[in-house]
C-alpha cells in the first residue's frame, strides 16, 4: 500500500496521491462494459477458418456446402473481399511502416492464417460451417527460423525487393569509432544471445462488433489500443471516409502492445456485417488469441564490447536479429528501437550496431510491452556482468559507473535529466545490503541462493520513430463539474484517473468533480493510441494544456463578480479566492447560469507534441536454484524505479509489479512453440503456455524515485509502463549466476536449460 | 432444441430457455444477461468464469447448464449487499488497486469469497493456493493478495467486535 520512500512526499491536493480509480466501481461490480459484452437486436456471429499449412497458395477454396447450412448468412473467403494492401501494424506517422497484409490473400504465410470468414445466426453454426469449407493448397517450402529464411535459396516469403526475406533495410546505428574504441581496450568480451518467444497472453480475448447503420455509417466496437489507428485502416481498406467509421472501446481486458494491430478480424466482421445487413459479432477463442494473435520478436543478439582495466567501456558493436514471423507489423519499429536502445543504458562512445528483421512462415510478432529494448539489454546488461567479474569489480559497482547520467545522449538524440539509474543502482544497494547479499556461488545444497541486479531505461513516447501528439479536451459545466474528453485508451492502466487528477489539480477542483469521455472516435479528440509508456507523459500534459485554458477563462469571467483582476484570483479546492482578501465564491457560483447575463461557454483544449524522455529502473532479485530439478524460483523482487512525479502511486506500482510478473514469465517458462517441420502451433493454450502465477510470485517491495523529473511531462510525470518488464530479466538471468556459476546466454531459462548445464559444468570439472 | 432450466441465480428464481450443450458461462451471459462474469478461455484453464454454485466456486465454462437445473448461483452481480454498498471484498479491490484490467476480476472476487466463506482467517500461502487457478496477467497478484487479506482480516474484526 506504501511507497517505500521517505522523499515521497507530495506537495500537491491531487496529483500525486493514490485516489479512487474513476473505472474501479464498475470492474468490482462486472458492470463494466467489454465489447465482448456488447449484444445487438439480431446479432450473428462470425467465426474464422486458418489454415492448416504454414506457406501455400490456395488453389480452389470451395464454400458451397458452408452456404448450403441452414443458419449460415454469409462466406467471405480471397475471391469476394477488397484486396487492398493494407499496414498490419497501422502507425500513418511511423517513419516505417509495412504495407503486406490483405484482408484475405491467395496465398497464407503461416499456420493459422485466416483464409475464410462465416457468419450464421449462432457461434456453433459458425463453427461447424468452417469445417465445410473446402481448402485445396498448393505447398510452398516454409521456413521458420531466421537462418533458414536467410539462406540462398530460400522461399521469398514478400517480394518487397529486398534480399535475405528482410522485412526492412539493416538498421545501422553508429558512434563514435568503433575500431579504435576496440584498439584501446584492455579485454574484449564477445557473446551470443537467444531470445524465446514470449506472447503478452491479454486476459480478453481479441473481440469485435460491427453494425451498419442505413446511412452507410460503421459502428464498430473492439478491444483495441488504437481506436483511431483502427477507424483509419478500416476507412482505408472498405474505401469510406473517415466519418462514416465509428470506433468504440469503453473497457478492455489488457493488450500490452499487441493490440495496436489489425487481426483480419477486424475487416471480415465489418464486411460479413455490411454484407448480411445485421450486427456481427467476432471473437477470438482463446487458441486464436495464440494462433492469430502477436509475440514478441524471438531473436539473437550478437553483442561484442570493449572495456579498459578501470572498466570504462571503450567500444560496443553488435548484430541484432529478429524473426518477424509471417508479416511485418512492429518489426521495423521494434528493429530500429531495440537496435538503438544499445546506444545507451551503460555509456560508451563508440558503437557500431546493425538490427535486421528477417520475414518466416512463423507466427507473426508484433508490439509488445519493452517493445525491442527486452531482447537487447538482457544481452547488454547479462555481457556487463560477466565483464564485471572478468575485470574485477562487483556488478552493481560496475553498473553504477557505466550509468547513463544526465547530459548523455538517449537513443533518441536528446540529452538525458537527471540521474535517475544512478539514483535506482545506489537505492538498491542500500536496500539489499548489496555485495553482502551476494553468494558468488558459496551455496553447495540441492537448493542454491544468489542475488542478481539487472537495469534498463525506456523512453516515454515513441519519439523520434514517431512524431506523437496528445490531445484534449476539457469542459467547465455551469454546476462546476468538469468533463475531460480524452483519446487515450483505457487499457487498464488507471491513466484516466491519472488525467482526470491532473486537470483537478490544475483546475483546482476536488478530483471527483471530474467525469471522464473516452473511447468513441467520433467524439473524443484525436489520439494515436495507449502504447510506448506514454499515455501519462503526453495524454496528461495534453489535459494539463486544455484544463489550463479553461482556468484561465473562469478567471476571466469571475474577475468582475469578484472586483478583482483575474491575476489575483486563484483556486482552491474549487472556491475561487482573491488572494490576501476574504474575497471568495465558489465556481458553481461563478459559471452558473444568471438571469440577465449572457450564457458561457468554458471549454478548454490542448495539443501537446512531445519529445521523449526516459524512466530509468534498477532490480535486485533473489533466487533459489534447485539442482535436483532445475527449477529457479525467484524469492524476493526489490525494483527501485525512477519515473519523474508519480501521478497516482498505486496505478505506477501496479505497473510495476505486473511488468515483473509478465517479465519472470519470460526469463524462466514462457515460450511459444511451433513445430519447425509444420510450423504447427504447439502450445497455444494456458495449460501449455506457462505464465507465473498466484503460486508462483515472489514479494515484490516496490521503491519509486521522483528524482528526476522531466519538464515534459506534467508535474514533471514520465513513464512507467514498460521499464519493470525490461529490468526483471537480466536480475533473474544474473541472479542464477551467482547462485549456481552458469550463465545462461538466453531466455527462458527452463529447468531443462539449467540440469543440462549443471551436467556439463561438472563434467568439465572432473 | 432449447428446453427449460430453472434455476436461482443471485436469490431470483430464473427460467431460462437454452440448448442443452449451452454452458452455464454462455448462459448466464446471454440468456441470463450477466455479462459481468468473463470468458478468457472456455476451457477451463484461466478461471475468468468463476462464479459460485450450490456455495462451491466452480468455472462456469467447465459446467453445463442444465447441471445448472435447480442450483443456487452466485455471481459478480450478486455479490453488493445493496446498489449503493459493494461487498466488502469489491472494497477492497478497489482501496487496495487489485483491478486493473478488471478482465480476470469479477472471477478472482468470487473465488475469494468462496475461499473467504470457507476459512475466514487464511493465511497468505493459503490465499495464493485458493486463487491459483485464476490467471491475471496484469498485477503480478500482489495487490489482489493485499485486498483479500485485509478483507478477511475486516471480517474476523467485525465479527469479535
Amino acid at each position: 500500500m506504501t511507497i517505500h520512500d521517505k522523499t515521497f512526499e507530495s506537495k500537491f491536493a491531487v496529483v500525486g496521491r493514490s485516489v479512487k480509480r474513476s473505472d474501479t466501481l464498475e470492474k468490482v461490480t462486472g458492470t463494466a462494459c467489454y465489447a465482448g459484452d456488447v449484444a445487438l437486436p439480431g446479432m450473428l456471429h462470425g467465426k474464422t477458418k486458418r489454415s492448416t499449412v504454414a506457406h501455400a497458395i490456395i488453389k480452389r477454396i470451395d464454400v458451397s456446402k458452408a452456404l448450403a447450412l441452414k443458419g449460415v448468412k454469409a462466406v467471405l473467403t480471397h475471391e469476394n473481399v477488397p484486396r487492398v494492401l493494407h499496414y498490419g501494424s497501422p502507425h500513418p506517422r511511423s517513419a516505417s511502416v509495412t504495407r503486406d497484409q490483405y484482408i484475405l490473400d491467395n496465398r497464407v504465410r503461416y499456420w493459422g492464417e485466416g483464409v475464410a470468414a462465416v457468419a450464421a445466426i449462432s457461434e456453433e453454426i459458425a463453427e461447424e460451417a468452417l469445417d465445410l469449407i473446402e481448402v485445396e493448397y498448393e505447398p510452398l517450402p516454409a521456413v521458420f527460423t531466421i537462418e533458414d529464411a536467410m539462406r540462398d535459396g530460400a522461399p521469398v516469403i514478400h517480394d518487397n525487393g529486398l534480399p535475405q526475406n528482410q522485412v526492412l533495410p539493416p538498421v545501422i546505428v553508429e558512434r563514435g569509432d568503433v575500431e579504435k574504441g576496440f584498439a584501446d581496450a584492455d579485454f574484449v568480451i564477445e557473446g551470443e544471445y537467444e531470445l524465446g518467444r514470449p506472447t503478452p497472453a491479454y486476459m480478453e480475448p481479441n473481440i469485435c462488433v460491427a453494425q451498419w447503420d442505413g446511412n452507410g455509417k460503421l459502428t464498430f466496437w473492439s478491444s483495441t489500443q488504437t481506436a483511431f489507428m483502427v477507424r483509419g485502416a478500416l476507412a482505408e481498406v472498405l474505401g469510406i471516409p473517415l466519418n462514416k467509421v465509428r470506433v468504440l472501446v469503453d473497457h478492455m481486458g489488457g493488450g500490452f502492445g499487441a493490440k495496436q494491430d489489425l487481426f483480419q478480424h477486424e475487416f471480415l466482421c465489418a464486411l460479413l456485417a455490411r454484407e448480411t445487413n445485421r450486427p456481427v459479432r467476432m471473437e477470438f477463442t482463446r487458441k486464436e488469441t495464440f494462433l492469430g494473435g502477436r509475440t514478441r520478436h524471438p531473436g539473437r543478439i550478437w553483442l561484442k564490447q570493449g572495456f579498459r582495466k578501470d572498466g570504462t567501456i571503450t567500444a560496443r558493436e553488435a548484430k541484432v536479429l529478429f524473426n518477424s514471423g509471417a508479416y511485418g507489423s512492429h518489426g521495423p519499429g521494434v528493429t530500429n528501437v531495440g537496435t538503438a536502445a544499445l546506444t545507451s543504458l551503460y555509456r560508451c562512445e563508440n558503437v557500431r550496431l546493425e538490427g535486421r528483421c528477417i520475414y518466416t512462415n512463423a507466427p507473426i510478432a508484433g508490439a509488445f510491452r519493452g517493445y525491442g529494448v527486452v531482447q537487447t539489454y538482457y544481452a547488454l546488461d547479462l555481457q556487463m556482468d560477466e565483464a564485471a567479474e572478468k575485470l574485477g569489480f562487483d556488478p552493481a559497482e560496475f553498473k553504477l559507473k557505466n550509468a547513463v547520467r544526465e547530459g548523455d545522449i538517449a537513443p533518441s538524440n536528446h540529452p538525458i535529466v537527471g540521474h535517475g539509474l544512478e539514483d535506482c543502482i545506489r537505492r538498491g544497494m542500500e536496500e539489499t545490503g548489496w555485495p553482502a547479499v551476494r553468494r558468488h556461488g558459496r551455496d553447495t545444497g540441492v537448493k542454491r541462493r544468489g542475488w542478481g541486479i539487472g537495469c534498463e531505461m525506456h523512453g516515454s513516447s515513441a519519439y523520434p520513430g514517431i512524431k506523437e501528439q496528445g490531445n484534449a479536451i476539457v469542459k467547465m459545466n455551469e454546476d462546476g463539474t468538469v468533463t475531460l474528453l480524452t483519446g487515450t485508451a483505457g487499457l487498464g492502466t488507471g491513466a484516466h484517473t491519472a488525467l482526470s487528477q491532473i486537470v483537478a489539480e490544475e483546475l483546482g477542483v476536488p478530483f471527483e468533480t471530474i467525469s471522464v469521455v473516452q473511447g468513441d472516435t467520433d467524439v473524443v479528440p484525436w489520439d494515436i493510441g495507449a502504447f510506448a509508456s506514454h499515455t501519462t507523459y503526453m495524454g496528461g500534459r495534453a489535459a494539463q494544456i486544455a484544463a489550463a485554458d479553461v482556468r484561465r477563462q473562469v478567471l476571466a469571467h469571475a474577475a468582475p463578480q469578484l472586483g478583482a483582476t483575474p491575476e489575483e484570483l486563484t483556486i482552491r479546492d474549487g472556491v475561487i479566492v482573491v488572494e490576501g482578501s476574504n474575497r471568495s465564491m465558489t465556481l458553481a457560483e461563478a459559471v452558473a447560469p444568471q438571469r440577465g447575463m449572457p450564457a458561457i461557454q468554458l471549454v478548454g483544449v490542448g495539443t501537446y507534441t512531445p519529445t521523449k524522455s526516459y524512466s530509468f529502473a534498477a532490480h535486485f532479485v533473489e533466487v533459489e536454484v534447485d539442482t535436483e530439478t532445475g527449477e529457479i524460483r525467484v524469492l524476493q523482487v526489490i525494483p527501485v524505479h525512477e519515473i519523474g512525479k508519480v501521478i497516482h502511486p498505486i496505478a505506477a506500482q501496479g505497473q510495476i509489479e505486473g511488468g515483473i510478473q509478465q517479465g519472470i514469465g519470460h526469463t524462466l517458462s514462457e515460450d511459444y512453440v511451433i513445430d519447425h517441420q509444420t510450423g504447427r502451433s504447439l502450445n497455444a493454450g494456458f495449460v501449455d503456455y506457462k505464465m507465473p502465477l498466484s503460486m508462483d510470485m515472489p514479494p515484490i517491495r516496490t521503491i519509486i524515485l521522483e528524482t528526476a523529473p522531466d519538464p515534459g511531462g506534467p508535474y514533471g510525470a514520465k513513464g512507467v509502463g514498460e521499464d519493470p518488464i525490461i529490468a526483471i530479466g537480466p536480475a533473474i538471468a544474473n541472479a542464477v549466476y551467482d547462485a549456481i556459476g552458469v550463465r545462461f546466454r538466453r531466455y527462458p531459462i527452463t529447468p531443462e536449460h539449467v540440469l543440462a548445464a549443471l551436467r556439463t559444468k561438472k563434467q568439465e570439472v572432473a | 432444441m432449447s428446453q427449460i432450466v430453472s434455476m436461482t441465480i443471485n436469490g431470483e428464481e430464473r427460467e431460462l430457455a437454452l440448448e442443452p450443450y449451452r454452458s452455464l458461462l454462455d448462459t448466464l451471459r446471454n440468456e441470463g444477461g450477466l455479462t459481468g462474469t468473463k470468458k478468457g478461455c472456455d476451457v477451463g484453464d484461466c478461471g475468468a468464469c468463476t462464479i459460485i454454485m450450490n456455495g462451491k466456486p466452480v468455472n462456469s465454462c467447465l459446467v453445463l447448464a442444465v447441471e445448472a437445473a435447480g442450483a443456487m448461483i452466485e455471481t459478480i452481480e450478486g455479490l453488493q449487499l445493496a446498489p449503493d454498498k459493494p461487498h466488502p471484498l469489491q472494497e477492497a479491490f478497489m482501496r487496495y488497486g487489485s483491478a486493473q484490467c478488471g478482465f480476470c476480476t469479477p472471477g478472482i472476487i468470487m473465488m475469494a469469497k468462496a475461499l473467504l466463506d470457507e476459512n475466514p482467517n487464511p493465511t497468505e500461502d493459503e490465499v495464493r493456493f485458493g486463487i491459483a487457478g485464476n490467471i491475471c496477467r496484469c498485477t503480478g497478484y500482489t495487490k489482489i493478495i493485499e485486498a483479500i487479506l485485509a478483507t478477511a482480516a475486516d471480517l474476523q474484526r467485525a465479527k469479535s467486535a
